[in-house]
């Protein structure tokens, strides 16, 4: 079990995503790094906001590690949620595509372009259920 | 008589200065028997609004009428009075349609030459420009202090609850509960709403779950996931950002609900946003920015929910002190250890 949010957890999910055909093909024309912030919650066991970063192009996860709030504000898409937000996308209680168009999830970005690729954003999220996972804190 | 003085950034003292006179004959002279320090005056005290060394400051006041000018004819002397701390022309557009915050000549006293020079209020006289328009005749059984703040920040509460179309059982999320928020609270419950106030000092969560409000302590809980908790996962009905900083304005659009009301209040300056204007379009949010409030259109329904108890205003007074202990009143102030400090003359 690897600890959503973390290094460990993201390495597992880039190879994941780096061994699917569908990501490769649905992805094929994605070009720009994401930052997926987790804020913080601190009455549920996450004391402090979270950011995870994966380098995303042509079809190819090429880079993926935690970051500080810093390096994600320069990342191309920014996309924050309360971490008990994110949980409900990987728990696939949440469409992320549906979610930020609702405001749930915020983006800072191109959203048209995500929206364009929601193949691909649907995949990546399906791949997070592959990745055995523990969540922080209480729910 | 004396006032209150700006002297340099940080430093303001209680000096002698001429007595205001009666300089059009639309004018008042009103006798102040108390004022109150605003959140905007330390604008001043900061240095981030300019007023010269030696002017007067200070825009809220209640008073007894001292003198009128000939052009007076609603008022006279004797006449308990709570002062606009929006001066108004009365007669331009925007005056005769409500919006008196928009008045062509719009000034502010105690504001420096932003406000049109005028005298400021934390003194033992104001003078009090097209008095008809400027003053609002304060009945017998309200209290001075009850009815202080009516001319400015409980006004301006109700104005931001009323301009949002709060019905009963409506969840009301206010962020920052602050002097504006603690009215704006008051008034939104006043209209039905339940109503979650959102802060991260425990004074003003305090004060606002004393006036009626569910605290949110946003520095131990997430905004969002609170206010989610109490809407079934939908969203506040009506948010009312009453801080005035990017992060607050963020954070009201994050907790409304899709449908919702966003009323912002809090005053803005130079701040910017990124905004992605699609997403507020597809949530079919209703975006209202109150700007100043035009205390001339609310002010009368503001003294009347004081009147029937609806609205409580002194709560939120912390201190009590004498004109000439005003220099102490800004440092408690402006270091966040009083909420609201009278001072009487």
């Amino acid at each position: 079990m690897a600890l959503f949010p973390s290094d460990e957890w993201i390495s597992l999910y880039r190879d994941l995503i780096n061994a699917s055909e569908e990501y490769r093909e649905a992805g094929r024309t994605w070009e720009g790094d994401i930052a997926f912030v987790f804020e913080a919650e601190p009455d549920r066991g996450v004391a402090e906001d979270l950011v995870a970063w994966l380098d995303l192009r042509g079809g190819v996860c090429h880079d993926a590690r935690m970051i500080d709030a810093e390096q994600g504000r320069r990342a191309e898409y920014e996309i924050v949620a309360p971490y008990s937000r994110w949980r409900e996308v990987l728990l696939g209680d949440l469409d992320p595509v549906k979610g930020m168009m609702q405001g749930k999830l915020k983006v800072r970005g191109d959203l048209p372009n995500i929206v364009r690729h929601v193949r691909a954003a649907n995949e990546l999220v399906h791949l997070t259920t592959l990745v055995p996972t523990e969540f922080m804190g209480t729910r | 008589m004396r006032a209150v003085v700006y002297r340099d950034v940080g430093r303001v003292e209680v000096a002698e200065v001429p007595d205001p006179r009666l300089e059009e004959p639309t004018d008042a002279i009103v006798r102040v028997s108390v004022s109150v320090i605003c959140g905007s005056d330390l604008h001043f005290f900061h240095g981030k609004a300019p007023l010269e060394p030696g002017e007067t400051i200070g825009h809220e006041a209640v008073g007894v009428v001292e003198a009128v000018g000939d052009g007076v004819e609603r008022f006279a002397p004797g006449d308990r009075v709570v002062v606009s701390f929006v001066i108004a022309c009365g007669s331009c557009w925007f005056c005769r349609s409500g919006q008196t915050q928009l008045c062509e000549d719009f000034r502010n006293l105690g504001a420096g030459i932003f406000g049109g020079s005028l005298g400021g209020a934390q003194a033992e006289l104001v003078r009090v420009p097209v008095a008809d328009v400027n003053l609002l005749r304060v009945p017998e059984e309200v209290e001075d202090e009850r009815a202080l703040f009516v001319g400015d920040v409980l006004s301006t509460g109700v104005y931001a609850a009323g301009i949002a179309p709060i019905s009963p059982g409506d969840t009301v999320a206010v962020v920052g509960a602050g002097p504006v928020g603690f009215f704006a609270i008051q008034a939104a419950r006043r209209a039905g709403g339940e109503v979650l106030a959102l802060d991260l000092e425990p004074e003003r969560l305090a004060l606002a779950e004393r006036v009626g409000a569910v605290p949110i302590d946003v520095s131990a809980r997430n905004a969002q996931t609170a206010v989610d908790e109490r809407t079934g996962g939908r969203g506040a009905d009506v948010a009312i950002d009453a801080v005035g900083s990017a992060p607050a304005f963020e954070r009201t659009l994050d907790i409304v609900r899709r449908g919702g009301t966003v009323v912002v209040v809090g005053m803005y300056t130079s701040e910017t946003v990124e905004a992605q204007v699609g997403v507020w379009w597809t949530r079919a949010l209703d975006l209202r920015f109150a700007g100043i409030c035009p205390v001339h259109a609310w002010w009368d329904r503001a003294l009347e929910a004081v009147r029937d108890g609806s609205i409580d205003p002194l709560p939120i007074v912390s201190h009590r002190l004498a004109l000439q202990d005003a220099e102490l009143g800004y440092e408690l102030f402006d270091t966040r250890r009083a909420t609201k400090v009278l001072l009487r003359p």
